[in-house]
């Protein structure tokens, strides 16, 4: 390896570095290190003239490695990157001292904190010798995609890149498309047909001459990597399908929870205590009746059924509160003289037309009683003989602080949006994560909702989060946005720090064959040693540190520069400046 | 002579490293005696690493990765978190005090918690006392 | 014996040393069987304690360089180890770490856990057959009639051979297996070129189970581990897979992994991998990656049945590890 020629640049970052850290001391301090032939410091490195400044010294001085000490290398260590490499040096030859987010910015002490900018340099200089040049890689992108999920946020999607010209292969479980909008009778708040929407887009959809949809069918052993997946569809057929396609969006929308766990509201007992979707296929089928086959007087809606509780699950699943107010409408509309009473914790209403849509439902004579589910439940019980009602809600109405009774002869309970029972196969066969209330976890919750950290699988609809029409919509052509973007590229840039066996040193104890979330390290049989695709690779490097012989390298944090780092840290820790 | 502690810290890029810098872009303050090295997941953190930073003179090692369920590798976090109490078991038959290794899980948006922890653990080293790991290897070399 | 002509190549100067040791060592050489002839055909031992009444003035007064290889096993724990080592050095052309006791500190090595002081106060005081009522310890010096007496002082710490001087060479294994004894001889016998300074010899390059029969699979996952005599092994599976930790994956190969042959596990004599300086670390590492367990309860409960993590990764090379011993 030849001879480390080391540039140190420490910026001023105007103020917010100089005014706590001494950075002249710092470039003062370790100008005389070893391998180190020049230490300067300036007021914006990040800035072109700081850029052309380190471009120029490379060609001046012939250095072979770079440290800029500044900000967060979160922030611009591709910014710094980029600037090597226009020098013709390899961009991994570079590392930063973070001492503004991490020194500068947390101390209030001078001299401490150029202590620690010191040993925080030091650390990087001795961390840096040992880096090595690696080069960027990209892969082909194959321009079909696979949407999990006939729902609406699938179907939105494939018909997006369909009319792009882009093949898409849709798998839906159940036996026809359209998930649980089709099974909706109107929509909030204007009240529109769910059917009217979506029969033309299932129909669009099962014509496309670019869409081919599988129904009854499950995707299994999903393998390869962004741009060159390969899956089985099983579909009931004695051969299961070979698909090969390159971008994958999960679109497997939710389950609606379960309220027979919950005894306060005796569903499964009390025939005349029904779901949301329950409610929502009577007022499709255009008859709500008690299970006597008369009309209901009294109609109770209860909110948050398994939301916001610390003992089912305690998000909100914030589309009920107006699915509620939907039904109040339908009702009101269908049963002129029902009473309808609204039994709520709280109203959320912050969609697009809804704050006004809740101000109107308010007029149509409901009565609305607040219940706190943190102190205790509404509790449906079987009313008396003498009673003019099939049940009796007891509960402590919060506003007016009483004990009531609500006489009800149906209730509706709005229950909480779920994950599926089986989303942990679909998470296994696609390599994302759930999080702990079994939804899919995005790249970023902020700054990309639909991308996950797996390259080309994408996340769309409740199965990201309870969500509404609109929202899954949006995130439907989002992905689908992304997709054809990749294929316009052609191709997709994959990480580089990744993991390499030693097959030298590897002696094939095929410990690290099951750590790999990404499946991205394999046995192989002839050579007897473990080899790592390094598309699939991640560069976590938890192989790296399991492999007991020290036959994994984990590219740019390899245990020599991580050691050395240590060093670099500790090694003027005696000394006193 | 007043002991100023050096605390070693292995921070994971997507979770705690951001979660720190997260402490700096609000402006927390915390004590300075803590030296940050980043890796890409709590996962790649090994024994050679925590030992290598004792036996180097620190006299405090922290650990921090995404919490358990929101690795950004997906499972990293639980490779560290078994290893990690393999290795406590060691160093306290090596004669290590127990607070001067720790582990904490900090994610991306807790700045607070990051700055909080880093006193915390300063308070405690500052307690201990300097390692002894110093004194034990003075006694070691022999090679003249 | 063949005479000496001028057509002769000049027998190699060998000697052969013992630090704190067991004697194993010497045994090994022993262990070539009628191949030690060979050995003495091409060399000449010039100093052997076990075997030889040759005197230490006697090594003090060769030349230096003189002597062509010596295997220096044993490790260093009193300052007569650590004089006749320099000396050593100093006559020896190679100066070979001989065995996990000079390459690693090997078993006396776990003294580290403890200190000198603790030591002697169980030896001779505390233990149940010793009367001391003076508690009377080892001195360097003490006063006779006819003089002052001296021995060695012992040392706080237990040394590896290349804590005291440079070492030239490391041959592993405790014992190292008799057929590289003599593999690493006829290379420096035949005046062959010779592998860098430093490097560790007659070893494989890669780790035991490389060499292992039992069958291997990914099924490295622990939910409990076992001591060897708590499990019914069926003789084929891996140690591991059958939750008995067996060094093999962290220990350099070349021994023929006898001892699993043997239905034993495989304890870590012969040292660190190529790829990685502290053994104890890189198998720690690998057996924590296995517990099968993601809850803090549940991963303390399985390292529960890990009894002694030090003595169990360090055995044979606490000296050489990289906190050294025990902090004090």
């Amino acid at each position: 390896m030849e001879e480390p020629r080391i540039g140190v640049y420490i910026c001023w970052c105007g103020t917010n570095i100089a005014k706590m850290v001494d950075v002249e001391a710092v470039a003062a301090e370790v100008g005389n290190l070893p391998n180190v032939v020049l230490a300067k410091t300036y007021k914006y490195m990040c800035s072109d003239p700081g850029q052309d400044l380190i471009i120029k010294d490379i060609h001046g001085h012939h250095l072979n490695r770079v440290i800029v000490a500044a900000c967060s290398p979160r922030l611009h260590e591709l910014t710094f990157r980029n600037a090597v490499e226009k020098a013709g040096i390899n961009p991994y030859l570079f590392e930063m001292a973070n001492i503004r987010e991490q020194d500068s910015w947390v101390h209030t002490d001078r001299s401490e904190a150029t202590k620690k900018a010191i040993d925080l340099v030091n650390a990087a200089i001795h961390r840096v010798r040992f880096h090595e040049p690696l080069q960027k890689r990209s892969v082909n992108v194959d321009p079909a995609t696979l949407i999990i999920g006939g729902g609406i946020s699938g179907m939105v999607a494939a018909l997006e890149i369909a009319n792009a010209g882009k093949q898409v292969y849709l798998v839906e479980k159940a036996d026809r498309l359209g998930g649980h909008v089709a099974r909706f009778d109107l929509t909030f708040p204007h009240l529109s047909s769910a059917k009217q929407m979506i029969r033309p887009i299932i129909q669009r959809v099962e014509n496309h001459p670019n869409i081919e949809v599988f129904k009854q069918s499950v995707i299994k052993n999903v393998s390869g990597y962004i741009g060159n997946f390969k899956a089985l569809v099983q579909n009931g057929q004695p051969e299961p399908l070979e698909l090969t396609f390159g971008n994958i969006i999960a679109a497997t929308g939710l389950k609606p929870f379960d309220p027979s766990k919950i005894e306060e509201y005796g569903y499964g007992k009390f025939p005349d205590v029904v779901t949301s979707m329950e409610f929502e296929e009577m007022l499709a089928s255009g008859k709500v009746l008690t299970r006597y086959g008369k009309e209901p007087r009294n109609i109770a809606i209860i909110h948050c059924v398994g939301s916001r509780s610390k003992v089912y699950h305690e998000y909100c699943s914030r589309t009920c509160c107006m699915v509620a107010l939907k039904f109040v409408n339908q009702i009101r509309a269908g049963l002129p003289d029902c009473n309808i009473f609204e039994i709520y914790a709280d109203m959320r209403a912050y969609g697009k037309g809804c704050e006004e849509f809740y101000a109107e439902t308010t007029h149509r004579q409901i009565i609305f009683l607040m219940f706190d589910q943190h102190e205790k439940l509404p509790v449906i019980r079987q009313a008396d003989r003498t009673d003019d009602c099939n049940m009796l809600i007891e509960m402590d109405e919060k506003l007016s602080g009483e004990s009531i009774e609500v006489p009800v002869d149906m209730v509706v309970l709005m229950v909480n949006m779920e994950a599926h029972d089986d989303v942990k196969d679909v998470v296994h066969e696609i390599g994302v994560s759930l999080c702990g209330n079994q939804f899919f976890i995005e790249k970023h919750p902020k700054l990309d909702p639909v991308a996950t950290t797996t390259g080309g699988v994408y996340i769309v609809g409740t199965c990201q989060g309870p969500k509404d029409i609109p929202d899954s919509v949006a995130q439907a052509r989002a992905s689908a946005a992304r997709i054809l973007a990749t294929i316009a590229q052609g191709s997709v840039a994959v990480e580089v720090t990744t993991a390499f066996v030693n097959e030298d040193f590897c002696c094939g104890c095929q410990t690290c064959i099951r750590v790999c979330p990404y499946t991205a390290i394999s046995y192989n049989e002839d050579k007897k040693a473990s080899e790592v695709n390094e598309v699939l690779c991640k560069g976590c490097g938890t192989c790296g540190s399991a492999c007991p012989s020290g036959a994994i390298t984990s590219k740019h944090f390899t245990d020599h520069q991580i050691l050395s780092e240590i060093e670099g840290i500790m090694s003027m820790s005696y000394k006193e400046i | 002579m007043n002991f100023r502690p050096t605390i070693v810290a292995f921070l994971c890029n997507w979770c705690a490293y951001t979660g720190a810098d997260l402490a700096g872009t609000s402006r927390m303050r915390y004590a300075p005696n803590i030296r940050i090295i980043r890796v890409m997941c709590s996962g790649r953190i090994e024994p050679t690493f925590i030992l290598t930073a004792f036996q180097q003179g620190a006299d405090g090692v922290l650990v921090c990765g995404c919490h358990p369920g929101d690795c950004h590798y997906q499972t990293g976090n639980y490779k560290c978190l078994r290893r990690f109490k393999l290795i406590e078991k060691y160093i306290a038959q090596m004669g290590i005090e127990p607070e001067r290794l720790k582990l904490e899980w900090i994610s991306a948006s807790e700045g607070k918690q990051f700055a909080e922890l880093v006193n915390e653990m300063t308070k405690a080293i500052l307690n201990a006392g300097p390692s002894k790991i110093k004194s034990t290897l003075e006694v070691k070399h022999l090679k003249s | 014996m063949p005479s000496d002509s001028p057509n002769q190549k000049p027998k190699l100067k060998l000697a052969i040393y013992w630090g704190a040791a067991c004697g194993g060592c010497c045994v090994s050489v022993l262990d070539t069987h009628e191949k030690l002839l060979d050995i003495v055909a091409a060399a000449d031992l010039v100093f052997w304690p076990i075997a030889m009444d040759i005197k230490y003035k006697d090594v003090e007064a060769l030349p230096d360089k003189s002597i062509d290889v010596t295997l220096f096993n044993g490790a260093v724990r009193n300052s007569e180890n650590k004089h006749i080592a320099q000396v050593l050095r100093n006559k020896s052309k190679i100066l070979v770490a001989y065995g996990a006791c000079a390459y690693m500190g090997g078993i006396p090595g776990l003294a580290n856990f403890h200190t000198r002081d603790e030591i002697f106060k169980r030896v001779y005081e505390e233990t149940e057959s010793t009367v001391n009522p003076e508690k009377i310890k080892p001195q360097t010096e003490y006063a006779v009639k006819e003089g002052n007496l001296h021995i060695p002082e012992m040392f706080n710490d237990v040394y590896t051979l290349n804590q005291v001087v440079e070492v030239d060479y490391f041959i592993p294994g405790c014992p190292p297996q008799s057929e590289r004894l003599l593999e690493v001889f006829t290379a420096i016998a035949s005046g062959a070129q010779l592998p860098p300074k430093g490097s560790v010899v007659g070893a494989n390059e890669k780790t035991n189970c490389d060499e292992c029969k039992r069958k291997k699979s990914d099924n490295k996952v622990i939910k409990k581990f076992y001591r060897p005599w708590e499990i019914e092994d069926d003789k084929e599976t891996c140690f591991l897979e059958q939750g008995v930790i067996c060094m093999g994956p962290a220990t350099r190969g070349g021994c023929g992994v006898r001892c699993i042959a043997g239905n034993s596990p495989c304890r870590g004599c012969y040292g660190p991998p190529a790829a990685a300086s502290d053994p104890g670390a890189k198998m720690m590492s690998a057996i924590g990656t296995m517990i099968d367990a993601d809850s803090s309860e549940e991963i303390d409960k399985i390292i529960d049945t890990i009894v002694d993590p030090a003595g169990l990764f360090y055995r044979f090379s606490l000296p050489s590890s990289i906190l050294g011993r025990k902090i004090i």
